[in-house]
This record gives structure tokens, C-alpha cells and sequence, in this order.
């Protein structure tokens, strides 16, 4: 096991071993055409088709209505959730009344909602980004509930012995406080509600988006626009998450590092 | 407006003893009827909104007739038909795809070889939501069981997988090192030490894998069934009978509880040298 | 009357290289322990003392010199060496038994000496009632207790403690010390404990070393010869408390 003194080039290596070997495997079967021919694609026709949709510019336009759609989600599900979250986690009050109605409906797997929306939003735009909100709600709103709630007491009391007020307590102790979980559950907000976005997009299904990118090209039985979809959708799920990572780290600067 | 106490607040003190057994549950009874206070009222909401029609009856069914719905379709046996097809669907899947995921996860956790030669692949797969892998596999796998199955042992596997690693790994080296004192053998480590310490992680992954797993399963049945409770919750939005959605989701979120509060026991069972604070209370939000 | 020496430990150094450079953490260390013998060993941190323990115990294995017990250099870690840490380093997902008898695991003793073992040295630290008690349960004394009894549960001739008693509140330490001399009395097995609390120490020790860091180095030795059971009141303790003290601190001003 002295694989914990290898310089990091040889870890580097072994970790493309798989990759590359998966991707010449793809290859093979494409060129020798070892599998079902009109299902697999070789790898370098989805680099064409991807340079075909950059060049005329119809990726953008997809990938535009997909961010639009999720972005617009996102900002209400996560404001809807934090001030939520806020009143389970503050007050008792709420949390006997609205709690367990709150816990129940949360054990609806997300998606199973979505033909009731379509009856309800139509499936236009108004259906897809509520159900965005959805989706982004429930880990906004139960972060920001724990975080509010574990608030430490000491906390609160010093502010009391100082007598600060209402509003300054909010603001210096109650925000900073719970500022981690509430960020805990953004970045979850915003891993579920791009999830969300291509869920929306393949059962709500008129429009354009990424989602229906792949879903037409699973109709027309096209891979490499299936695939495409896939790298489109893996490649923005990750730059989402790095972003808000960065800005999350600099908004808890003050946060000690844990282990 | 955020409220600091709650006129609410019932006294819990931890040193007084409650003066009788009554008033101990009449607090108790106190706190349930108000968890039901909201549900009733919404209940009584939804039956003026019907009967008034404040909005149109087939947006919105009336809650008899949902009910009625509901006992229709248990004792005709639709229901169970459905829930016994996704619940042998999720179980299987999971079943099959979280044991994958336990082996790979400790065949990379004891290997750092290993490790080096999947986990980047690993990594880079996990970035790509599950679902978008959907169009692709309904490619090569049509739409038939082997879609379900393959995608939900998916579901489960990386969670699992990432979650078993981690626990291997996380080992503290402080019981590595009383294990030396006591001249263990590598076998002795791995069943006396290693194991046992990663077990609470492996738990937070096969809870995590259920939740994604019922959850895939769910999705999967919208987009490509013709039986489950995904394909009811279809079928009745098609036929634009809502009371057949609404039993069909209440029955999706049952269901799931269900599973989750099944694993949740088995858990505890394993994990009864945990205080009782520090274990894992649900699995993932959704 | 002069007991054999059962641990010679001679001219040993110990380096860590940390980037560029070299840490000395043990330099030429010379010291023998005799038999049955109570030896404490206090320093202010970095003084290495934790480090010649774990050599001694045998979980490092890279050092120059010579670490001989009963006749035989030491290779590795042994049964007849038995380890208190400074957390206890129970495991968690085993009762108080099954943690001591962790200790037995790989022994020699057949199945029901080792169950006798266990109930023994359970016993011993007074912890009869919590055999079936998870860590978790357990305060900080107790936990303590168990891991001093999974540590004598293989009778080994040395049992050494690394700072055991340092994460517990005063009063704790004080009982569960004043427990420690008792099983020594009683067990009469050769202890060598490390702590940077010189009552604890003095009050403990039939010799006392005071090790000086940057490079670890023994500084000077103090006898301790007053008799068993002791007194902490004792004026001849005391005296000696702040000889050594005063030595910790004239190390301290190097």
C-alpha cells in the first residue's frame, strides 16, 4: 500500500487509463460495428454534430432557454424556501403547525408532480419553472430550517445581554449563524434545480432546451445528439456547482477550515 | 416577521417531573391536534373551493371523490398492482446496484491502485445528473424492464459507491494504531477495525442510494411505462381523471416513506453503539 | 536489593524530516527501567516523550540505537507491552467487554481464561456494572478505566500510559490516579507513565525523568523514595514537586 508515496503524475495516469480506454472501446464497436449500427455513433461524429450546433448557434439558443428557465426556478423556490425554512427552524409555533404537513408532502418524489402541473400550468414556460421551484425548494427551505433552528443559544443570549435590537440581532448573530446550512442548501437548491430543469424539459415537452434536445434526438434515434445533451448537461451541472462553491467560500471566509 | 418564543413554547424541563401521566398527554395530544390543525383546514378549503366552484371540477376534483377513487382502486386491487410492480422494480434495483456500489466501494477503498484507476471516471460520471442518462439508455435499452433496472441499480450505485469509500477511508488512524498494539493481522484490521468503523457511512449512502433509486423509478415510469404508480400517475392525466393523480401521488409519497423508514430502522439496528443524536435522520431532501 | 533492569534503552535518536529540513525529536537517549519499577517521565510538549513511548511500545520502528526489553530488542508491538493513550480509543461499536477483550484477540489463553481475563480486569477498575455498556455511555473517567483494563487484560510485565488522565476534569484525574497506584500495588506490573502534570508525576513515580526538547533530551532524573500507599500532603513530595519544576522551567529558559 505504498501507493501513498506515488508521485501524483503516476495517480494522474492511472486515473485517464479508463477514460481512453472506454473511449477507443466506443470506437471499435462504432468502426467494426459490433452493436446495434444505427444506435452507435462514433465518437468523432458527436464532436461534428456538437461544431454544427455551435455554428449555427442553435446550442445557445438551448442552452439560454434552459439556464433562463432555471435560473427563474431557482430564484423563487430558494426565497420562497429560505423564508420557509427561516419561520420552521424560528418559531415552534410554526413548526407544530405547518411541520408536519411540510414533512409529508416532502416524500413525494419531486417528479411525480409534474402531470398535475401540466393540467394545472399548462405546459408551457409557467409549469416548467414552478416545477424548478419545487425542486429547489425542499433542500433550501429544510437547510435553512436546520440552520435557523441550531442557532446556539449562547449566541442569542449575548445579543440579549447586550441588548441589541430585533433587527441587529437578525442581522449580526441570526444571518451569520445559519449562513452555512442556508448555503448548504443553495448548493443543493442549485444541483436539484438544474436537475429539475431537464426533468421539466423531457415531460413538459414543447420548447426548447437541452432536455428537448435529447429527447428528440432519442426520437429521431440519434445519438450523438443524445450524447452531446449529455456532456452539455454534465459540463454546465459542474460549472454551476464550482461557481457557487467559490462564492460560497468567500462568503463564509470566516468559517475555520473543518477537517 | 421572525419570532424569537413562542407563547406555545411547551415547558420541557428535564428536572421536574410532569405532575401526572394525564397532563403528560394531554401536552402530547395538544401538540398532534395541532400538526393536524393545518391539514384539516386546507381539507376544508379544497371542499368549499369545489362546492362553490371556485375552480373548475376537472382541475380540481372534490376530495369524495378522491377518496372515493382510493377505495376503488384497493379493493378493485389496481393499486396494489401497481405498487407491487414499482415496489419489486425499486427493490431489486436498489438491491442490485447498492451491493455493486458497497463492492466497489470497498475494493477502492482498501486498493488505492484501484482508486487511482476508477474513482476519476467515477468523478466525472457523477457531474452528469441521472437523469440526463435517460435518453441515451432508453437508446440501448428500449423501454422495457431492463431500462428500469438498469437505471435504478444505477441510481443507487453511485451514491453508494462514493459513500462506502469514504467510510473505508475515513478510518481513524487512532483505532489503526490500537489495533497494532494488539498485533493484528490484515484480516483482523480489515473485520475488526476498518469494517465496523465505515458501517455509518455505508448506511448514509444506501439511504441516499434508496431515496435516488425510488425517485429514478419514479421518473422512469413517467416517461416509459405501462404499469407502476409513475405509469397511474400518467394514465390518469390523460384520461383528465385528477382524482386518479392525486391517489396515485399520495400513494408515490407513502410508498417512499415506507422505504426510507424501513432502511431507517435496519440502520439502527446496526448502528445501536451510535448515540442516538448523531445518526442520520432522513435521507437526502428528495 | 537491586531489581534486574527490564528496559535498556540506549544512545537512541529519533529524526523526522519535515520538507527541507530535520527534526530532531529524541537525541542519544540513554535510560534503563528496572523491574516492577513506577517510572514518570515529565516534559513540556515537544520534548519527544510521547515519541520514545511509541517506540517503546514498538508502533515506530525507525530510530538509531538500541530499545531492548527483557533480553530481546524491540521489533515491533508485543502483548507483553501493553498501551493506555490519551483518548481512550475504545471502539466505539463494542461494549465495554468486547473492547477489552479486543486486547486477547490474538492470545495464547484458551477461550474461557480469556472471559476469566476479561471479568478479572474489568473488576479490577471497578467497572463491574458497565461490561455491557457502549463507549458512547460512558464518561470520561470510565472510558479511561476500560481502556487501563483492556491494556492489562494480556498481564503484560509493561504497561505504558501516554498522557491518560489529561483530557479529564481535575477531580477525575485525581481519583482515577490515586486508582492507577492501587493496581500497580496490587498487579505489580512495570509502569512507565508520560505526563506533562508534575504532581501527578511525583506522585505516582518511584523515579522521575524530566525530558527537555529541541532535540529530546533527558535532563535530569529525580528518586523518589517515599514509601506506598503515599500522601499527597507529604512536605518530602512537595519538595520534590518543585525541584522538578524548577527544572521543567530551567529547560524552558534554554
Amino acid at each position: 500500500m505504498s501507493a501513498l508515496e506515488q508521485a501524483p503524475g503516476v495517480r494522474i495516469r492511472r486515473g485517464l487509463v479508463a477514460p481512453l480506454a472506454l473511449l477507443i472501446l466506443w470506437e471499435l464497436v462504432a468502426r467494426f460495428q459490433l452493436a446495434n449500427v444505427h444506435i452507435v455513433v462514433p465518437p468523432w461524429r458527436v464532436v461534428q454534430t456538437a461544431l454544427v450546433h455551435v455554428a449555427d448557434g442553435s446550442i445557445f439558443v438551448d442552452l439560454a432557454a434552459s439556464l433562463q428557465r432555471d435560473l427563474e426556478g431557482l430564484v423563487l423556490g430558494a426565497l420562497v424556501g429560505v423564508i420557509a425554512g427561516a419561520l420552521l427552524g424560528a418559531s415552534r409555533l410554526v413548526d407544530r403547525l405547518v411541520g408536519p404537513t411540510f414533512h409529508a408532502a416532502k416524500q413525494v418524489a419531486v417528479f411525480a408532480w409534474i402531470p398535475l402541473m401540466s393540467v394545472w400550468f399548462g405546459t408551457g414556460e409557467l409549469a416548467k419553472v414552478v416545477f424548478i421551484a419545487l425542486s429547489a425548494f425542499y433542500p433550501v427551505a429544510l437547510n435553512t430550517e436546520e440552520g435557523v433552528r441550531s442557532i446556539a443559544r449562547e449566541h442569542l443570549e449575548v445579543a440579549k445581554a447586550f441588548r441589541l435590537s430585533r433587527w441587529s440581532t437578525v442581522r449580526t448573530v441570526l444571518l451569520p449563524a445559519a449562513a452555512p446550512s442556508i448555503f448548504a442548501g443553495l448548493r443543493l437548491g442549485l444541483v436539484y434545480s438544474w436537475l429539475g430543469t431537464i426533468g421539466a424539459e423531457y415531460l413538459l415537452a414543447p420548447g426548447r432546451g437541452i432536455g428537448n434536445v435529447m429527447i428528440a434526438g432519442r426520437q429521431r434515434v440519434a445519438m450523438d445528439e443524445v450524447f452531446l445533451g449529455i456532456i452539455v448537461v454534465g459540463l454546465v451541472g459542474f460549472t454551476l456547482d464550482t461557481l457557487a462553491g467559490r462564492l460560497e467560500a468567500r462568503a463564509l471566509r470566516w468559517r475555520p477550515r473543518s477537517t | 416577521m421572525v419570532q424569537m418564543e413562542s407563547p406555545y413554547k411547551l415547558p420541557i424541563s428535564s428536572t421536574a417531573k410532569p405532575e401526572r401521566l394525564a397532563s403528560r398527554l394531554l401536552s402530547r395530544a395538544l401538540r398532534a391536534s395541532l400538526g393536524l390543525a393545518l391539514p384539516v383546514v386546507l381539507l376544508v378549503v379544497w371542499s368549499l373551493a369545489c362546492t362553490h366552484e371556485w375552480v373548475p371540477p376537472q382541475l380540481l376534483p372534490a376530495p369524495d371523490m378522491v377518496r372515493d377513487t382510493f377505495i376503488d382502486e384497493v379493493r378493485s386491487g389496481d393499486l396494489w398492482a401497481n405498487v407491487r410492480i414499482s415496489l419489486e422494480r425499486v427493490i431489486v434495483g436498489f438491491a442490485a446496484g447498492s451491493a455493486a456500489g458497497v463492492a466497489l466501494g470497498a475494493a477502492m477503498g482498501l486498493s488505492r491502485r484501484l482508486e487511482d484507476y476508477v474513482y476519476p471516471l467515477f468523478n466525472v460520471l457523477s457531474q452528469v445528473p441521472v437523469l440526463a442518462w435517460v435518453p441515451l439508455a432508453m437508446l440501448f435499452f428500449g423501454i422495457g424492464e431492463s431500462l428500469k433496472f438498469v437505471f435504478i441499480a444505477f441510481a443507487a450505485l453511485l451514491p453508494v459507491a462514493v459513500n462506502t469509500l469514504r467510510g473505508f477511508r475515513g478510518v481513524p488512524k487512532t483505532y489503526m494504531d490500537v489495533g497494532a498494539t494488539f498485533q493484528f493481522t490484515r484480516r483482523q484490521y480489515l473485520g475488526r477495525v476498518v469494517l465496523p468503523a465505515a458501517v455509518p457511512a455505508i448506511f448514509v449512502g444506501l439511504r441516499t442510494g434508496l431515496t435516488q433509486a425510488w425517485l429514478s423509478l419514479v421518473t422512469v415510469e413517467l416517461l416509459a411505462s405501462s404499469e407502476g404508480l409513475g405509469f397511474l400517475v400518467v394514465w390518469g392525466r390523460q384520461l383528465f381523471q385528477l382524482d386518479l393523480v392525486l391517489v396515485a401521488i399520495f400513494a408515490v409519497g407513502i410508498v417512499g416513506l415506507v422505504l426510507d423508514k424501513g432502511l431507517a430502522i435496519v440502520e439502527s439496528r446496526f448502528l445501536r453503539w451510535k448515540p442516538a443524536a448523531s445518526r442520520s435522520s432522513t435521507g437526502s431532501a428528495q | 536489593m537491586s531489581t534486574p533492569e527490564i528496559i535498556q534503552i540506549r544512545k537512541v535518536s529519533k529524526r523526522y524530516r519535515v520538507k527541507s529540513e530535520t527534526l530532531r525529536v529524541l537525541d542519544g537517549l540513554n535510560l534503563a527501567v528496572r523491574q516492577g519499577e513506577f517510572l514518570s517521565i515529565v516534559g513540556a510538549s515537544g520534548c519527544g516523550k510521547s515519541t520514545l513511548l511509541r517506540l517503546l511500545v514498538g508502533l515506530e520502528r525507525d530510530y538509531e540505537g538500541e530499545i531492548v526489553v527483557k533480553g530481546a530488542p524491540v521489533t515491533g508491538t508485543s502483548l507483553d507491552r501493553g498501551l493506555v493513550f490519551q483518548e481512550h480509543r475504545l471502539f466505539p461499536w463494542l461494549t465495554v467487554e468486547q473492547n477489552v477483550a479486543v486486547a486477547l484477540e490474538n492470545s495464547s489463553l484458551s477461550p474461557r481464561e480469556k472471559r476469566q481475563s476479561v471479568k478479572e480486569h474489568i473488576e479490577l477498575v471497578g467497572l463491574g456494572a458497565f461490561a455491557a455498556a457502549y463507549p458512547h455511555q460512558l464518561s470520561g473517567g470510565m472510558a479511561q478505566r476500560a481502556a487501563i483494563a483492556r491494556g492489562l487484560a494480556n498481564r503484560p510485565s509493561i504497561l505504558l500510559l501516554d498522557e491518560p488522565f489529561g483530557a479529564l476534569d481535575a477531580l477525575t484525574r485525581t481519583r482515577l490516579q490515586n486508582e492507577l497506584q492501587q493496581i500497580w500495588q496490587k498487579e505489580k506490573v512495570t509502569m512507565i507513565l508520560v505526563t506533562h502534570d508534575v504532581e501527578e508525576a511525583v506522585y505516582l513515580g518511584d523515579r522521575v525523568v524530566v525530558m527537555e526538547p529541541r532535540p529530546g533530551r533527558i535532563r535530569k532524573s529525580f528518586s523518589v523514595d517515599v514509601p506506598h500507599p503515599r500522601d499527597r500532603r507529604d512536605p518530602v513530595l512537595k519538595s520534590i514537586n518543585d525541584d522538578v519544576r524548577s527544572e521543567i522551567l530551567g529547560a524552558d529558559a534554554n
